[in-house]
């Protein structure tokens, strides 16, 4: 067990990518919910004490040969035990005191948290693994929190991450993977996001183009709610385009049913820009400090509260411009024939 | 011939105002739209230029006007031989100017205008340092010899030395000449203006160009911060206000220019004191040549001068000497300039993707900077300094017609075209020698009057912005940089009610969002009645309006692109500024609640003034 605000967790590998990244993010001074992570150490005690290590290993293999269809008859017994077989003691008695712990430090009882997969396969260069391991929202409760944490472990066998392909190689069949699973408090996000630190259609990195909506982000990263767009200038650190999207319906937390879920929005708050533009300019001004930090393009996801506040929530490299070989724009051999030719062009200036 | 759709009004169909009948009276038969020529007059693509020219034309303030019409078109058609543009046709209708590129499309001309282009252009370019340290010295010789001219009236009886000199000519031939001499030198810095202001515009827009490829929506001030200077002369004179600002703490008679008095007043109060004599001398010595600095954009005789009226100056210290008593420093913060230059213009380059972009990048931009310093600091030499010399010249020959009885006011000459002028001081010479009553003592005084009717009643019109048939693409680099005027900006005055549009697009030409109340402003001699946290709204604002920028919040212009002389000055003082909206002084009145977006150049009117 590691928590986020612990020095020893900083891109600790036990930590998987996105946790590891995470807490490397709460040293630097930025705004991550509180959390801990369940460590690939305490994924594989289990799988050992269980007597299922041998097993997973089979299953991986087996599955990077088949097609996606045909993968979850192979998988579904294991998955049954990942879900049933009793956690070893010491470890059951670490979450939960950890769960409590974590109620205590932000003052709330069974503090609703985010249950969250971060895989060790995350860190392989180039992978993104966008969206495939599984993300609790609003879970509240120990018993829930061991649930999700086992639904965690067996998402590592979904058909979809056993069949995942990087380069043409099927991931999952490079090595022994474990899983990290990362429990944080929830953010009571007025609106939520990403962002990246260049310009992900022209891969201009003057700009920091966030995409935000209203409610929790999972909209904007499942892709089936459509974002309101923000472009800003990175160096000026100002706003120099925003679209912004009629949004009938937000996923948040229902408390009558305890379940988050797509909700509508009322008539008024459809059309209103979910960002003011201080705020889209203050997470330009977050994005262009943590790729600083980081010294390279990144990826970042983030919710804003009802006061304001803006929390990261997931910090991960840039990888489609970052991994293309650069092309240069315009050659300009001399600078006054150029003027001249362009003079000359009978062209736009545009 | 349909008319095409997306077209504007003819010019022909363009109303004249009640009282404003045979406004073309006032104006050369050259300037204005005929019948002869219908069909090419309705083809053409005509347009406001209220940036130099917000108001009505004074018959004799068409020497600025018809000067750029051969002076800047000639260096496109004859001069460079630019192979795209020949020059900009100027029309008077209603006694606004509206201004046309014309466009050379014949690819065969277009090649051979190639070859003079590269060989001409590329010659000033290589060699601009020295070319430009050439131009200020025949700038400066052009300014003194204009210092130098004098008109008097004749003298009863010729000075004895024309006699004991032999010399054969007289007073009369030397009105005349001196007269010719005035226009001459006028039309002769005329020249000097544009002798090299298109290439500069061409190396800037090329450097801007490449930068909006490689940065898609970068603002266009941050690429004009990237290559503007910071020692221009164009800020001198508002520099010389702040360390008289400062000199009159240090030395106790800020007390004396505070209250809002007429200056004559607070001046004589000054000499009365051993320190009030002390900061008199100083701004003695700073008047010239700083407060040779137009109030507008130096090219209208009306638009008031810091040198023969000192309220503005006046104001502008009163404002830093309270700025100085509650504690803050009032000079230019140079240093952090540069410093946030060299940052902001690090920072784009480390963005660029390979070594080939940085490469190109660094020369244009070494380029735009090279020629840059000409772009802002001609305006001073030209506009402010011998503009302003020149118009108190015209001043000094009015008065000879005033001594002559011709005039009632020194003021009415302008009301004469310059060669009309020609004509009177002929007649004048006329009735000198011949000893008769010159007829220009009956003939002009009533024709002075009417005109001065119909020139009130044209400034109580408002011009469209356009007039004729938008071309398909606009190619001309003057239009764009000077007056703003893109594709989109047709698109938008073509969409535009100006009756009711809540919303006007514009240059976005200095960031910042604000809302306030607007001020409209069409006379710059209004400029006093604004109040501070105010909006400014005006056709067009001129650099030297800087002085009251403190006390707005944001500027918006009918008229103007990001280069527009005042752009530059608004950027300076941080004020979120829209130019180019078209229709903002006709559409928005003083008191109305309006949104200046100067990100995205939006103007919205958030509430209108009751009534």
């Amino acid at each position: 067990m590691l928590w986020l605000d612990d020095p020893a967790s900083i891109e600790n590998p036990i930590l998987g990518g996105k946790f590891s990244s995470l807490a490397k993010s709460t040293a630097d001074g930025l705004a991550v919910p509180l959390g801990f992570g369940i460590t690939t150490h305490a994924y594989r005690d289990f799988m050992e004490a269980a007597g299922l290590t041998a097993e997973a290993r089979k299953v991986q293999k087996v599955c990077a040969g088949l097609p996606p269809e045909k993968i979850s008859a192979e998988t579904a017994g294991l998955i049954e035990q990942i879900i049933r077989t009793p956690l070893p003691e010491r470890l059951e008695k670490v979450v939960q005191e950890s769960y409590a712990r974590l109620s205590e430090r932000t003052g709330i009882k069974d503090v609703p948290v985010a249950v969250r997969s971060s895989g060790e396969s995350e860190d392989l260069a180039g992978a993104s693994f966008a969206g495939q391991y599984e993300t609790y929202l609003w879970i509240s409760g120990i018993e829930s929190v061991i649930g999700h944490m086992r639904r965690c472990w067996a998402g590592m066998f979904s058909d979809a991450v056993l069949s995942y392909q990087h380069d043409g190689k099927t991931i999952m069949d490079q090595g022994d993977f474990a899983i990290c699973v990362g429990v944080q408090q929830m953010v009571q996000a007025r609106a939520a996001g990403v962002m990246f630190t260049l310009d992900p259609i022209t891969g201009d990195r003057s700009k920091v183009a966030i995409e935000a909506c209203w409610g929790l982000g999972e909209g904007v990263v499942k892709g089936d709610i459509t974002p309101s767009q923000f472009i800003a200038d990175k160096v000026q650190l100002t706003l120099l385009k925003k679209s912004i999207s009629i949004q009938p319906e937000e996923y948040r937390f229902d408390s009558e049913s305890g379940v988050v879920g797509l909700f509508p929005i009322e008539q008024a708050r459809q059309a209103v820009p979910c960002l003011s533009d201080a705020e889209s300019v203050g997470l330009a001004t977050l994005a262009k400090q943590i790729e600083k930090d980081r010294g390279a393009p990144q990826d970042i996801e983030w919710a804003i509260d009802q006061d304001g506040q803006i929390a990261v929530l997931q910090v991960r490299p840039e990888t489609v411009w970052s991994n293309k070989a650069a092309k240069p724009t315009m050659k300009v051999a001399s600078p006054i024939n150029h003027v001249l030719m362009r003079m000359s062009g009978g062209k736009a200036w545009s | 011939m349909p008319k095409p759709v997306n077209s504007f009004k003819s010019p022909f169909e363009v109303e004249t105002p009640s009282g404003a009948e045979g406004w073309e009276s006032l104006y050369r038969y050259y300037a204005l739209i005929s019948e002869d020529r219908r069909e090419f007059e309705e083809s053409k693509f005509w347009f406001f230029d209220g940036m130099h020219n917000p108001d009505p034309l004074y018959p004799f303030d068409t020497i600025m006007t018809e000067n750029w019409w051969v002076a800047v078109s000639q260096m496109s058609s004859r001069v460079w031989a630019l192979p795209p543009a020949l020059g900009i046709d100027h029309r008077i209708i209603n006694g606004y100017l509206y201004v046309s590129p014309n466009a050379v499309t014949d690819p065969a001309k277009i090649a051979e205008r190639q070859e003079y282009f590269t060989k001409r252009a590329g010659h000033y370019f290589e060699n601009w340092d020295e070319i430009f340290e050439n131009w200020k010295v025949k700038a400066m010789d052009c300014i003194d010899r204009l210092r130098e001219m004098e008109f008097k009236p004749l003298p009863e009886y010729e000075p004895e030395e024309s006699v004991t000199s032999h010399k054969g000519t007289y007073s009369s031939l030397e009105m005349l000449r001196d007269y010719s001499r005035l226009i001459e030198n006028m039309l002769e810095m005329g020249s000097y203006h544009f002798e090299m202001l298109n290439l500069g515009y061409g190396a800037y827009l090329t450097y801007r160009e490449f930068c909006q490829s490689v940065f898609p929506g970068i603002a266009d001030q941050t690429i004009t911060d990237m290559v503007s200077g910071i020692d221009i002369l164009l800020f001198r004179p508002d520099d010389e206000l702040r360390k008289l600002a400062q000199l009159a703490v240090d030395l106790g008679v800020g007390d004396t220019i505070l209250p809002n008095r007429q200056p004559d007043e607070v001046i004589a109060d000054l000499a009365n004191s051993n320190a009030g004599k002390q900061w008199l001398a100083s701004l003695e010595e700073a008047k010239d040549p700083w407060f040779w600095f137009s109030t507008g954009s130096g090219y209208c005789h009306a638009d008031p001068v810091w040198m023969t009226d000192l309220r503005l100056p006046f104001t502008a210290m009163r404002g830093y000497i309270n700025a100085i008593r509650s504690g803050e420093d009032v000079r230019r913060p140079l240093d952090q300039i540069l410093e946030k230059r060299a940052r902001v213009t690090e920072e784009y380059r480390g963005h660029l993707p390979t070594d080939e972009d940085r490469e190109a990048f660094d020369s244009l931009l070494e380029l735009a900077r090279k020629v840059f310093p000409f772009v802002e600091d001609h305006n001073f030499y030209v506009e402010h300094l011998h503009h302003s010399i020149f118009w108190s010249k015209v001043r000094e020959l009015g008065n000879v017609f005033v001594a002559h009885k011709f005039f009632d006011s020194k003021e009415d000459i302008f009301y004469l075209h310059r060669h009309e002028i020609y004509d009177a001081l002929y007649d004048l010479m006329i009735g000198w020698a011949v000893g008769t009553q010159p007829r220009g003592e009956f003939y002009w005084k009533p024709i002075i009057a009417e005109r001065r009717q119909i020139r009130d009643n044209l400034a109580k019109w408002t011009p469209p912005p356009a007039l004729g048939t938008p071309p398909e693409t606009i190619t001309e680099p003057l239009t764009i940089m000077l007056w703003g005027i893109t594709q989109e900006t047709i698109e938008e005055w073509l969409g535009v009610d100006p009756n009711s549009a809540s919303e006007l697009r514009g240059v976005a030409a200095s960031a910042g969002k604000v809302s306030g109340k607007a001020r409209v402003i069409t006379d710059p001699s209004h400029l006093y009645n604004i109040v501070d946290g105010e909006i400014l709204v005006c056709r067009v604002t001129a650099p030297s309006w800087a002085p009251i920028f403190p006390r707005i919040r944001a500027a918006v212009s009918d008229v103007g692109g990001m280069m527009a002389h005042t752009a530059i000055v608004s950027r300076e003082y941080g004020l979120p500024a829209v130019v180019g909206t078209g229709f903002a002084t006709a559409r928005i009145k003083t008191g109305d609640m309006i949104e200046v977006d100067g990100n995205i150049g939006l103007v919205r009117i958030l509430e209108e003034q009751a009534g």
